[in-house]
């Protein structure tokens, strides 16, 4: 086993991944920039080291300088977390040419994966069911026209080097073609440098599953069952459950989706931790989608489920140790929820809201993992995604566990900053959520049709009488000292001088 | 002394020394009322000239309304006349959604900005006509920096 890692990612992703290698006392290498000295990866990492200023391009994805740092630190290996370089095919051949292990797959596996149309071709070829689309770029909207002539509309126009929804547009008619494929193909150049589009069936209210995989150097892979990731804002998941309600209602379809996945990945060769994501349609057949080549954001709920160490597995297999377990060890057990809490304002159009935690209490007790690298204190930079923690619960049950969710979001504080918190309690208490009714404009749907806020009426009387005391008291302490500054109060008094 | 406020819409006046709740400071913004043997935890931010309370995962907007206290006017109720809509931080236009002279709904978008890896939609804070429109697309903007004027 690895003596020493660097981690090549700040936030959460590097604090989890810190805390296995304390596990197995292996030593942890923190990389940071200017605006993350303090952070919370850098003060719990063994070793640290700058590696440039603020900005991601500057620093992060600047696989030169990380690593120098791995080499100035002797580390053996490199993990890459999630985002920045952990998805780029240079970066891990570069480390394998550096003689330092990258946690995660080959080159090769990422690169074949990272253009949609290769990985879905590949999938056809495994075997795996696609969605009807295109199989090679198009060369114009003449051809997506023809497209729909014989398979109708909606269809999907998509950017050959997308993700995030980027270069993306429904078409619901002819009439639409040709201006929904000039946006596409202009938003894919401005995001990706690349126009090239491809075209998809439009799948009405799918679900997102997707299939955690781990795979050893000799060959050998499993899955670790599905995640329900529907609920998405603009793209991009804010909550995930596993099982997924759909599948834990429909015996063997996690079976025939976990079999899927992983001849897709081995067709790839793939090794090491990645996920396959499939949408679903409402009669539970699945699409693959994409496979993302990486450990997910969203791993903890599959953790809590199954009882293994993501991050464990994938050292040791880095490591080129032969994987043990069997597809039979693997078994669920229960129910898990993860919240991703962002620094953002859900009463705000969900404006992101920078800026210096002045308190912070976070919630314990049963069933309760948190993944974050906030503190009491620190401020969080602008530089980076807004993403300050992910609240998973565990129960016995689905039920239970957002029981369990609800009680844990009313004891999570953060002051100072704005977050999404009470907008989670109030997905959670949605009876279509309830239900388990879940597809991918879910939160678009709920925001279009949630009821005004009707609070409980003695609440809404201690609330005013907690802001009168507030206010009164605030005005004697006013007079001696001045307010800590709130740029939000600022601004309203700046707009009121106007 | 009583405090005149505003919340869910209703006005109130409410005197917290005569309310029959015993409600203790248990840090800077954090209350614990008791009332009529009930146990409550509250608390407070201050977000635009609101007061924002918290209680039990629920959350309301408070309007103090005491002429001594809050004398001007917020921005966020402020809606006659020139309204200014502000970058609340560092950021980088994306897109312009209207042009200079356009009449607009409130609430309709204006202007595209990315901050923290994110787009976001800047709305007309009213209803009205774009008077003025600084920001250009691709440009860099500071917080606080004026980005449009609706009158």
């Amino acid at each position: 086993m690895f003596r020493k890692v660097l981690i090549a990612n700040r936030g959460e992703i590097a604090v989890r991944v810190i805390r296995t290698l304390r596990e197995m006392d292996i030593a942890s290498v923190a990389v940071f920039s200017d605006a993350d000295r303090t952070s919370r990866h850098v003060r719990m990492a063994d070793e640290a080291e700058w590696v440039g200023p603020s900005p991601s391009t500057e620093s992060y994805l600047r696989s030169d300088r990380i690593l120098d740092a791995a080499r100035k630190h002797g580390a053996e290996a490199i993990h890459p977390g999630y985002g920045f370089l952990s998805e780029n095919a240079d970066f891990a051949a570069a480390c394998e040419a550096a003689g330092i292990v990258f946690i995660g797959p080959s080159a090769e596996s990422i690169r074949r994966m990272g253009s949609k149309t290769a990985a879905r071709q590949m999938a056809i070829a495994a075997g795996a069911p696609v969605v009807p689309g295109t199989h090679e770029v198009l060369g114009g909207p003449a051809e997506a026209r023809a497209f729909a002539a014989q398979f109708g509309y909606p269809l999907l126009l998509k950017a050959v080097a997308g993700g995030g929804g980027k270069g993306m547009r429904r078409v619901d008619s002819g009439a639409g073609l040709d201006a929904a494929y000039r946006e596409a193909a202009s938003e894919a150049e401005r995001s990706f440098s690349n126009p090239d589009l491809y075209v998809e069936r439009l799948i009405e209210r799918p679900r997102h599953i997707e299939i955690q995989l781990m795979g050893d150097r000799h060959g050998h892979m499993v899955h670790f069952g599905e995640r329900e990731c529907s609920i998405q804002r603009r793209h991009q998941k804010v909550m995930e459950e596993c099982p997924s309600p759909m599948v834990a209602a429909r015996p063997g379809m996690r079976e025939a989706m976990g079999e899927a996945a992983i001849r897709v990945a081995r067709s790839a060769g793939y090794y090491n931790a990645g996920t396959v994501e499939f949408l679903v349609d409402a009669h539970g057949d699945f699409y693959f989608l994409e496979m993302n080549t990486r450990l997910q954001v969203e791993h903890p709920i599959t953790e809590l489920v199954t009882g293994h160490d993501l991050v464990r597995l994938q050292l040791e297999v880095a490591a080129g140790e032969e994987l043990r377990l069997r597809q039979d060890d693997i078994a669920w057990r229960g129910s898990a929820i993860e919240c991703r809490v962002y620094a953002e304002d859900p009463y705000n159009n969900f404006f992101p809201s920078p800026g210096k935690i002045t308190r912070l209490t976070r919630p314990l007790g049963p069933g309760i993992r948190i993944d974050g690298c906030v503190y009491d204190g620190w401020t969080v930079p602008i530089d980076y995604d807004p993403l300050l923690a992910k609240l998973a619960v565990w129960n016995g049950t689905r039920e239970s566990a957002i029981a369990r969710m609800v009680r844990a979001l009313c004891e999570y504080d953060v002051a100072g900053i704005h977050t999404n918190i009470t907008f989670f309690r109030q997905i959670l208490e949605d009876e279509e959520f309830r239900e388990g009714r879940l597809h991918t404009r879910f939160v678009d749907e709920f925001l279009a049709r949630r009821k005004p806020f009707a609070p409980p009426p003695d609440l809404e009387s201690i609330a005013a009488l907690v802001a009168a005391f507030h206010s009164t008291r605030n005005t004697a302490r006013r007079e001696s000292a001045p307010a800590p500054r709130s740029r939000w109060l600022e601004m309203g008094r700046h707009e009121a001088l106007r | 002394m009583k405090v005149s406020l505003a919340i869910g819409g209703q006005a109130r006046e409410i005197d917290p020394d005569r309310s029959g709740a015993q409600i203790a400071i248990v840090e800077p913004g954090v209350y614990s009322v008791l009332m009529d043997g009930r146990s409550y935890e509250a608390r407070i931010e201050q977000s635009n000239g609101l007061v924002i309370v918290f209680i039990d995962g629920h959350r309301f907007e408070v309007e103090i309304r005491d002429p001594r206290r809050w004398s001007r006017q917020t921005g966020r109720q402020r809606v006659e006349g020139r309204l200014n809509v502000v970058a609340p931080m560092p950021g980088k236009i994306v897109r312009l959604l209207v042009a200079e002279g356009d009449t607009v709904a409130a609430g309709q978008g204006l202007l595209v900005v990315e901050a923290m890896k994110m787009q976001n939609e800047m709305k007309a804070p009213k209803a009205g006509r774009v008077v003025s429109l600084r920001a250009r697309e691709g440009a860099t903007v500071a917080a606080g920096e004026v980005l449009a004027a609706i009158e």
